[in-house]
């Protein structure tokens, strides 16, 4: 399981240029791809999976792959009058609604953290660091009872409104507007005559744009890894996203037989959109807690 | 790099709210209470919803939206959890019998006597036991049973020349001389996480594990009926002429289809089960009653099986009440149950009504509803108690462990900490416990 | 910044949510963990159950309970595998992508980094398939070569097997934060000493290493506060061997507790302590190493 950690984007030196002026290194190559192969050999295996059939699932050479995929998608899709799209859907509504209110959020308490002398702010920025080792496990229950009394439970709201609030996303947020965006900007913005609203909308925000992007995407996978929350808030298998939605295939008590195949045809598809989403916005994964740390 | 940030955030909140605004108008409560009611129904058997369209469609005020669930247990847990909560609880839910006590202790359903009238006459007595937990009350009316019955590969008992086995001694033989002719072929195997199943064998021994005595419960996980089970099953791990692995994980759906998993102690439901695990082994096995502990005096017992409740929030309990009578009793609801749900409906006229063909995987094997009928009419009685949850996930403990050390002697030990679990508990609570 | 409302106006949505779903449900399961369910007689009819305090008897009961003590090793041992081994993996891998003497840098970085993408849950289902030796195709490999593997869910694997999982999925993650340390060295830290004619391992050990040590410390930190919470992996996995108990960490007995015996008391109460053994061990680990981390001031 990833850990979410404080990201620190920093001027980083360009990407290193092999073999022009440098030697480069078999050891080198051969370690890495083990290290690839490794991470690869799960992600390979459930793709080569997802175009078996029900029985050769279990009958033939697991990396013998077969014709069988888009009969998979297409009975996944018709699964239920296409409840598994609506759960990706879900997910990406949780995951993409959750983040971008939690990095707004974020932004805002990091900004007032880090940019302002308060009173209590010792005080608001210690909640922050506990709250950032509570498990959510934990959490979950309790936030269900209470969520309940106010009716709140199996809706959309009970799996978004917990996520909006994320002590990592503020504990980043203040070492990212401490570390991007001077005072002076800011009190020569104040100068020309902008409140403090206008300030950080117009002068920090776009300042701390590459961290907050970078905010979010830990937040989406967060929220899209996460099992439990949804797992207890929701009772609608309409409203579930795919992970939850998934290990129900999974796991149909004894009267029914598990949906292996649509499992792993379910979990190939799920896996796509992160990754694309990870290939596109490559260049905003940078992090370095220790930067933030030592320069704090 | 800001049109990327501004273009994440407005898709993200666009799909947020069109999404949100959509499950609004779904849940929308109808304002006047006489025009029109809407129930909904937690149940996890396929196409319910299917099945639920019959009512929907002759019944315009009272519309039932099913709710699929992950299975019983999660089920459950939900559903108490939202008792807890005080809001969150469906209308209506499937509950299997073995939780009805647990239920009722945690006052989650609701007492239907009144509003569904006698329909005692219409259920077996033990389904009708496991509903009224032998009172006046009615906690539910039965939806479907789960005679256990034991499914074969007849090809295979063919060509190693082993009969169907009658009692248990001629199952252990059996056993025995299918793993010695192919070591890699097990007639059956013993699930750790399972304990509906154990507890199914240990009712056809004529164990009941719980039981009333005057105002207190009692409890006799580990009585003699049940150790005999569990050192019979000890033994035959011990020997390794059955297999220790528990059932329904990707091994086990291998093992059913490439035939080194030969026999498979199910209930009456599970040709569905390996239509759906091996489906490439259609034709090849035949089904029989269970093998017994005394030849001369056949008995059975259940796994699996659930009633269908309503739940102390309903705010419709009446109209609730009707539909579950309905959707158990109604000819063409069983007839629903048993062809669109795939469930062995609980109502006795179930199988003069619905069940005149064999399931499609059993093709070969016309008398399957006939056996079926016999499995559910020699089922001994047995009473669950209100913590099944905790004997079942001790059971998941103490036998996982039994089963991968592979002694015969782990495995009575196993049933007495499962019993000191159970009372334990029950103690706890404040339940009184007798003995 | 002057305007005295405005840090607490910026700070409001925060606080807010943060009251709502972080500290009401805190203080609600501190308070939960103090009271119990009272039943009278059988426990049937609506009467028979009512909540009454219970003082400390569910902690007493978290603390005595016989699983509870070897789940709690259990978490450490699988500790003792995990951090090491993932940040061990994390930062080889991150000097050897920053060393640049390889021409499949970018697809080894984002092929490492693939497995963060995949939730727990499926994670440990993928795995669960490559360890039931019927299914494995490393098993049936091994097997085409002459080679018995021991089933990696039996008694003495399945503590590795689980923390494969674990390793597989944060090594990626941990080796961007490290590399991203490792990019932010100045060039001429280390220039020098390749003139002088020192090794890439030695740059590594001498320089680079030390440089980005505080980086180091914060992944260990995050990796051990995510190694305690240690739950989905062995809850997926447990359906399908005999080893992995109900109880096999705290947070599975918390769940177990709460959605299986339906005691959420004693969940809560569980949940406590594990909630002040990670507070503890997390301030006690940043006192070791004097990290200024989490310091406030700028």
């Amino acid at each position: 399981m990833a850990v979410d950690i404080a990201p620190v984007p920093v001027a980083a030196r360009p990407a290193p240029k092999p073999a022009a002026f440098r030697r480069t290194s078999p050891t080198a190559t051969v370690l890495l791809l083990l290290g690839a192969a490794y991470c690869l050999l799960p992600v390979l295996w459930v793709l080569v999976a997802s175009t078996k059939s029900a029985s050769e699932l279990f009958n033939t050479f697991t990396f013998m792959p077969s014709t069988h995929l888009f009969d998979n998608i297409a009975f996944l899709s018709s699964y239920r009058d296409g409840l598994y799209w609506r759960w990706m859907v879900n997910s990406a509504v949780f995951a993409g609604g959750g983040a971008a209110v939690s990095t707004l959020v974020s932004a805002m308490a990091g900004f007032a953290l880090a940019k302002y002398t308060f009173r209590g702010k010792s005080l608001v920025f210690n909640l922050v660091l506990a709250g950032v080792l509570v498990p959510a496990v934990i959490l979950a229950v309790p936030q269900y009872l209470l969520l309940a009394k106010v009716g709140m439970t199996n809706t959309y709201w009970a799996v978004l409104l917990p996520s909006f609030i994320s002590p990592y996303g503020i504990y980043l947020c203040r070492i990212f507007a401490a570390a991007t965006v001077p005072n002076e900007v800011l009190e020569a913005a104040r100068m020309d005559g902008a409140n403090d609203w206008r300030a950080f909308v117009r002068v920090a925000l776009p300042m701390m744009r590459s961290g907050l992007v970078t905010v979010f995407l830990f937040q989406f996978v967060a929220i899209w890894n996460n099992y439990m929350l949804p797992f207890i808030m929701l009772g609608d298998d309409k409203l579930f996203p795919v992970t939850v939605g998934l290990s129900g295939l999974l796991n149909q008590g004894a009267t029914q037989p598990a949906m292996y195949t649509s499992v792993v045809t379910g979990a190939f598809l799920s896996i796509i959109p992160l990754v694309v989403l990870f290939l596109t916005l490559q260049r905003y994964w940078r992090v370095d807690l220790g930067a933030g740390a030592v320069k704090a | 790099m800001k049109k990327t940030l501004a273009s994440v955030f407005a898709a993200a909140l666009i799909l947020t709210t069109a999404a949100c605004s959509s499950d609004d108008s779904d849940d929308t409560p109808a304002a006047n209470p006489d025009e029109k009611v809407a129930l909904t129904y937690w149940s996890w058997a396929p196409n319910m919803d299917k099945v639920v369209e019959g009512w929907n469609a002759s019944h315009p005020n009272i519309q039932v939206t099913v709710n699929k669930q992950d299975g019983g247990d999660p089920a459950v847990a939900k559903l108490l959890t939202a008792i807890k909560a005080g809001s969150g609880a469906p209308d209506v839910m499937q509950a299997e019998y073995q939780k009805i006590p647990t239920l009722v202790a945690a006052d989650a359903v609701a007492d239907i006597a009144k509003e569904a009238g006698d329909l005692k006459a219409k259920f077996p007595e033990s389904a009708w036991n496991a509903v009224t937990l032998g009172g006046e009350a009615l906690y539910g009316v039965p939806q479907d049973s789960g005679p256990m019955m034991f499914f074969y590969r007849s090809d295979v008992f063919d060509k190693a020349g082993v009969q169907v086995p009658k009692t248990w001694d001629e199952y252990a033989a059996a056993a025995r001389t299918i793993h010695q002719k192919n070591p890699k072929q097990y007639l059956g195997t013993f699930s750790s996480n399972d304990p509906g199943w154990f507890a199914g064998l240990s009712q056809q021994a004529g164990a009941s594990w719980w039981g009333v005595q005057g105002e207190s419960w009692t409890v006799a996980i580990n009585d003699a009926t049940t150790k005999k089970v569990a050192d019979y099953w000890g033994g035959l791990v011990q020997e390794g002429v059955i297999d220790n692995k528990p059932m329904y994980t990707p091994e086990w759906n291998a093992a059913l289809n490439d035939g080194t998993q030969v026999g498979w102690l199910g209930a009456v439901w599970g040709p569905g089960v390996l239509e759906g695990n091996a489906a490439s082994t259609k034709g090849k096995w035949k089904t029989a009653l269970l093998p017994n502990w005394d030849a001369a005096a056949p008995a059975n017992g259940n796994w699996g099986g659930s009633a269908t409740s309503v739940t102390s929030q309903s705010k419709h309990k009446a109209q609730a009440a009707e539909f579950v009578k309905w959707l158990n009793t109604d000819p063409a609801a069983v007839k629903a149950l048993a062809g669109t749900a795939n469930v062995y409906p609980a109502a006795n006229d179930a199988t003069s009504v619905a069940l005149t063909q064999p399931p499609a995987f059993f093709s070969n094997q016309p008398d399957f509803y006939t056996i079926a009928a016999e499995a559910g009419k020699i089922t001994k009685p047995f009473t669950y108690g209100p913590n099944v949850n905790v004997a079942y996930s001790s059971y998941n403990d103490a036998f996982g462990k039994a089963a991968e050390g592979k002694k015969a002697a782990d495995f009575g030990a196993a049933l007495d900490t499962i019993q000191q679990a159970t009372v334990g508990d029950l103690k706890n609570a404040g339940f009184t416990v007798a003995g | 910044m002057k305007t005295k409302g405005a840090p607490y106006a910026f700070l409001a949505p925060a606080l807010v949510l943060f009251a709502a779903f972080l500290a009401a449900p805190i203080v609600y399961a501190g308070y939960l963990s103090l009271r119990r369910v009272k039943v009278s007689g059988l426990g049937l009819g609506a009467g028979a159950r009512t909540e009454v305090w219970a003082g400390l008897g569910n902690y007493a009961r978290s603390l005595t309970d016989p699983e509870f003590v070897p789940s709690v090793l259990r978490v450490g041992a699988y500790g003792l595998i995990v951090v090491p081994v993932m940040l061990g993996l994390a930062l080889v891998m991150a000097l050897l992508l920053d060393a640049g003497r390889t021409r499949v840098g970018t697809f080894a970085r984002t092929s490492i980094f693939l497995p963060y993408a995949v939730p727990a849950v499926i994670a440990s289902l993928l795995w669960g398939f490559l360890y039931l030796p019927r299914v494995s195709p490393i098993v049936d490999v091994l097997d085409r070569v002459g080679i018995t593997a021991p089933d990696a869910l039996s008694s003495s694997w399945v503590l590795y097997a689980v923390a494969n999982i674990a390793v597989w999925g944060g090594t990626g993650f941990n080796m961007i934060v490290l590399y991203t340390a490792l990019r932010a060295i100045p060039t001429d830290l280390f220039e020098a000493a390749r003139i002088d004619g020192a090794s890439d391992i030695q740059i590594a050990l001498r320089i680079k290493i030390p440089v980005i040590g505080p980086s180091l410390v914060m992944t260990f930190l995050f990796s051990l506060i995510a190694t305690l919470q240690v739950f989905a992996e062995p809850m997926t996995l447990r359906p399908l061997s005999n080893t992995i108990s109900t109880t096999w960490t705290p947070l599975m007995k918390v769940y177990r507790d709460a959605f299986v015996r339906n005691d959420i008391y004693s969940a809560a109460a569980t949940s406590v302590i594990i909630a002040a053994a990670t507070f503890v061990i997390s301030y006690g680990f940043l006192k070791l190493v004097g990290s200024r981390a989490f310091s406030q001031e700028n």
